[in-house]
């Protein structure tokens, strides 16, 4: 571990101009601008479809979007220009219609940063665990929130082969907390520096079931953690399911990573992900129930 | 026993579900028309400048609780945590807490009775409460049967409807003997968890040497969740009967 800073104790979580305490689970609603991410390719390509698809996501509890244009998967290049092109704007358009909403740009690149904090995002998801350093710099300019994310040191859009660790978790915490030592130092606001141990990103199947079982080692740091599990690999492995048929897996990783502590949870199916999460809160004790009479009539 | 004392009783009727309590049931506003009928029954209690107020509700045993006892409403949710006199029955804790709600600073008396105590014990503890004060207000805390449909707590019983309607009406009408004449048998068979505190009520109003009817009045008489709940007022026989407060 490089230059660990003094482990912070949990505090709320300034994104966007609002503050989330530490016992609200969030919900991050996945707007790809792309006709070929993984799931339901294309979905959200056209501008109307993804504003459709904002609106439902609002609707059905979603805290924050975060808004991609290139996935994550090797395919043909995505330059800066079109990156920005598929995202920017509608990052704008989101920003008028939902003033209140985080919005969050899904980028590795500086450049695509720096366009959306112009356009009102509040949160850089860097999912490709800072390869672009200048990406840190944007947040600090800016403001805005910073998701360090563990890629296992892969350049982005590519897949993991044969990677081995000799402990995963160690690797996470190391480069995680080196990410947010260096996003500190950068000047990006403590308040809004999350971790992300990136399931699948640098990972097998094996080595994201051990960072999900030893999730309660990256929430012990106090830093805000972002769980982006939905619908991968990973749960489609353990479970023999295609893409489609993910979704109680991905309830299943959700509610573990929400019990062990996590506090940001990055979602295609943003109405079962807010009830996992409101079903888990309660159990912890950090939500009201919403209607009890059973037994008390 | 204080025969011949003309203390002056005015009585509140109250149902006694757990969910009276807002602490126990979430979110949402869950039949804000009972809470209000309860506060508004309450208030009018008060109102009549009772010198000190019993709260008589059904329990393990007849009982008289600490003034100061209130609800544990840790056995119903664990998760509140603990606080509140362990065993307090539950009619008598949340008569308790909606004198609480209604501002009541005053002298109270928290009388459990018997769930299973014959009537002739209900109504002369109903009569003994006549020698506490002058007047008397008296909160009676009790349930029609949960027995009022196929979702109810108990299962629909064909004679719980019936039973219950007895009730309000011995209510409305403030018929007494109505009230001590109530089966034990059948209200323990209805699940009716009232039938102890509503005979103390009509020991208190019609006890030996009383004269006159009171007069009634119901605020509240449903089942929505297939437990009947009655709120009424009782006003003293041959006063001027008094507005009741709008909550």
């Amino acid at each position: 571990m490089s230059g660990a800073p003094a482990t912070p104790a949990p505090g709320p979580l300034v994104l966007g101009g609002r503050s989330f305490p530490p016992g609200q689970l969030l919900v991050m609603a996945i707007v790809n601008r792309t006709p070929d991410s993984f799931y339901l390719p294309g979905a959200t390509w056209d501008e109307g479809a993804a504003l459709e698809r904002v609106h439902q996501m609002v609707a059905e509890g979603a805290d924050i979007l975060d808004v991609g244009g290139v996935p994550a998967k090797p395919a043909d290049e995505v330059t800066v220009a079109e990156e920005v092109r598929r995202v920017v704007p509608f990052i704008a358009t989101v920003r008028a219609a939902y003033p209140e909403l985080v919005i969050s740009v899904d980028t590795w690149r500086h450049e695509v940063g720096r366009a959306a904090c112009e356009a009102g995002a509040g949160l850089l998801n860097d999912t490709w665990g800072g390869w672009d350093p200048e990406l840190t710099n944007v947040a600090a300019e800016f403001g805005a929130g910073l998701v360090c994310s563990h890629a296992g040191g892969l350049p982005p859009r590519t897949r993991p082969f044969r990677v081995s660790y000799p402990d995963v978790m160690a690797d996470v915490l190391d480069r995680v907390l080196g990410l947010a030592d260096r996003a500190l130092r950068a000047g990006v606001r403590p308040t809004g520096i999350v971790i992300d141990p990136a399931h699948d990103f640098g990972k097998n199947s094996w080595q994201s079931l051990e960072i999900t079982r030893r999730l309660g080692e990256l929430t012990a740091t106090g830093w805000p953690v972002l769980m982006s599990a939905s619908r991968k690999d990973f749960v489609g492995e353990t479970l023999g399911a295609d893409v489609g048929d993910r979704l109680a897996g991905t309830l299943a990783v959700t509610a573990v990573g929400a019990w062990l502590g996590a506090r940001i949870f990055r979602a295609h199916d943003v109405a079962q992900t807010r009830q996992a999460l409101d079903m888990v809160a309660a159990i912890r004790g950090d939500l009201l129930p919403a209607r009890m009479v059973r037994g008390l009539a | 026993m204080n025969r011949g004392v003309p203390a002056v009783i005015h009585a509140a009727v109250c149902p006694s579900p757990p969910l009276l309590a807002v602490e126990l049931t979430g979110r949402a506003d869950v039949l804000p028309e009972l809470r209000t009928a309860c506060a508004e029954a309450v208030a009018w209690l008060l109102a009549a400048n009772p010198e000190v107020v019993v709260v008589a509700g059904a329990g393990a045993a007849t009982a008289t609780w600490d003034p100061d006892d209130r609800l544990d409403l840790s056995g119903y949710a664990p998760a509140l945590g603990t606080g509140g006199k362990p065993g307090l029955p539950l009619a008598v804790g949340l008569g308790a807490m909606l004198l609480d709600a209604a501002g009541h600073a005053g002298p109270r008396v928290l009388q459990a009775v018997d769930e299973q105590a014959p009537p002739a014990e209900c109504l002369g503890l109903g009569a003994s409460l006549r020698g506490l004060a002058p007047r008397v207000g008296l909160l009676a805390m009790g349930d029609g049967s949960a027995r009022r449909g196929v979702a109810a707590p108990g299962y629909l019983d064909p004679r719980a409807a019936s039973f219950d309607a007895s009730v309000e009406r011995a209510l409305r009408e403030g018929d007494m003997a109505a009230l001590a004449d109530l089966d034990p048998d059948l209200a323990r068979d209805l699940l009716a968890t009232g039938r102890a505190a509503w005979q103390v009520l009509a020991g208190a109003i019609s006890a030996p040497g009383t004269a006159g009817v009171p007069a009634g009045r119901v605020l509240y008489a449903d089942a929505p969740l297939g437990v009947g709940y009655v709120v009424a007022v009782l006003d003293p026989p041959d006063r001027e009967p008094v507005p009741v407060p709008r909550a």
